[in-house]
């Protein structure tokens, strides 16, 4: 764990960490919410610490400790229904996840300038292993999982659920 | 970059773990075969590289988002929610609340294939 940690000051026994936030500035939440991701976001640098902060429902910010400039919007996976097939990277050696363990599963959201663009990231969730707080960033070779599915949609795309289309061979 | 030669049902080994086979030559195409161990991330290059774009397009969108945010809010998960809606699942990570998600268990109906998700047994948190 890390040098960061200290005692809260209210007297609780909950240990916090203090986090730099760009976007946020400086905040403190519990050291037991710190998610590690050990091969890190990819292409960006390994071992990794992140801690998930609320925003309005459905989005969270995933917001770098390590560097206060690195946040990425996600919203949860199982949001995108059933059709969503996002297969658990059991065994995986990062997070060491088990059939036993639970686990949240994160999409990546990309913001862009005109709302109507915005789109989520299928092809590569972040799951996380709650057991230990280790996340990975998977990849799926399915090509129907679209890097960029629109989140904005009419009632009746959403219905399609969350494979369809847009990123057909 | 090392350079070996080798015809079709021919083998490398890289280390003790991961052996990549030449399966078959079809013109412009080579099939390739890779045994590893399961805990191996194994991409193709390209799109290795589209997933690293897009993290770094999200990572840099992040930054002045609140408009849209706000606009996005009310179209997303609007008709998404037939898996039960309320949105607990991430709440077992943040910051200030702590509830668990779903149990991996679900995963081994399938194998190999993708697996549908449709039991998000969350822990209740209401």
């Amino acid at each position: 764990m890390s040098d960061e940690e200290k005692p809260s000051e209210e007297g609780d026994n909950i240990e916090t960490i203090t986090v730099q936030s760009t976007r946020f500035g400086e905040f403190e939440v519990p050291a037991d919410r710190v998610i590690t991701l050990p091969s890190g976001m990819i292409g960006f640098p390994p071992n990794q610490r992140f801690v998930m902060l609320d925003h309005k429902p459905p989005f969270s910010w995933l917001q770098s400790l390590e560097d206060s400039a690195l946040a990425f919007v996600v919203v949860d996976g199982f949001e995108f229904g059933e059709d969503y097939k996002a297969t658990p990277p059991i065994g995986d050696k990062d997070i060491d996840l088990t059939k036993e363990d639970e686990y949240a599963l994160l999409v990546i959201v990309t913001v862009r300038s005109d709302p109507q663009d915005t789109t989520a990231n299928l092809k590569a969730p972040i799951f996380v292993n709650l057991r230990n707080m280790q996340g990975v960033q998977v990849i799926y070779d399915n090509p129907q999982l679209s890097t960029r599915f629109p989140l904005w949609a009419s009632d009746e795309e959403n219905d399609e659920g969350a494979d369809s289309s847009e990123e057909k061979k | 970059m090392l350079i070996l030669t080798r015809k079709p049902g021919e083998s490398i080994y890289i280390g003790d773990r991961i052996k990549v086979t030449i399966v078959e030559i079809k013109g412009n195409q080579i099939r390739v075969g890779i045994d590893a161990p399961r805990d191996e991330r194994i991409y193709r290059e390209e799109i290795w590289l589209q997933i690293r774009e897009e993290n770094k397009q999200a990572a840099e969108a992040a930054f002045a988002t609140d408009d849209a945010l706000e606009g996005l809010r009310t179209s997303f998960g609007k008709g998404k929610s037939k898996g039960g809606g309320a949105k607990k699942g991430l709440a077992a990570l943040s910051g200030t609340i702590a509830k668990p998600v779903a149990p991996a268990k679900k995963s081994e109906s399938s194998e190999g294939g993708p697996t549908v998700i449709k039991r998000r047994k969350r822990k209740k948190d209401e």
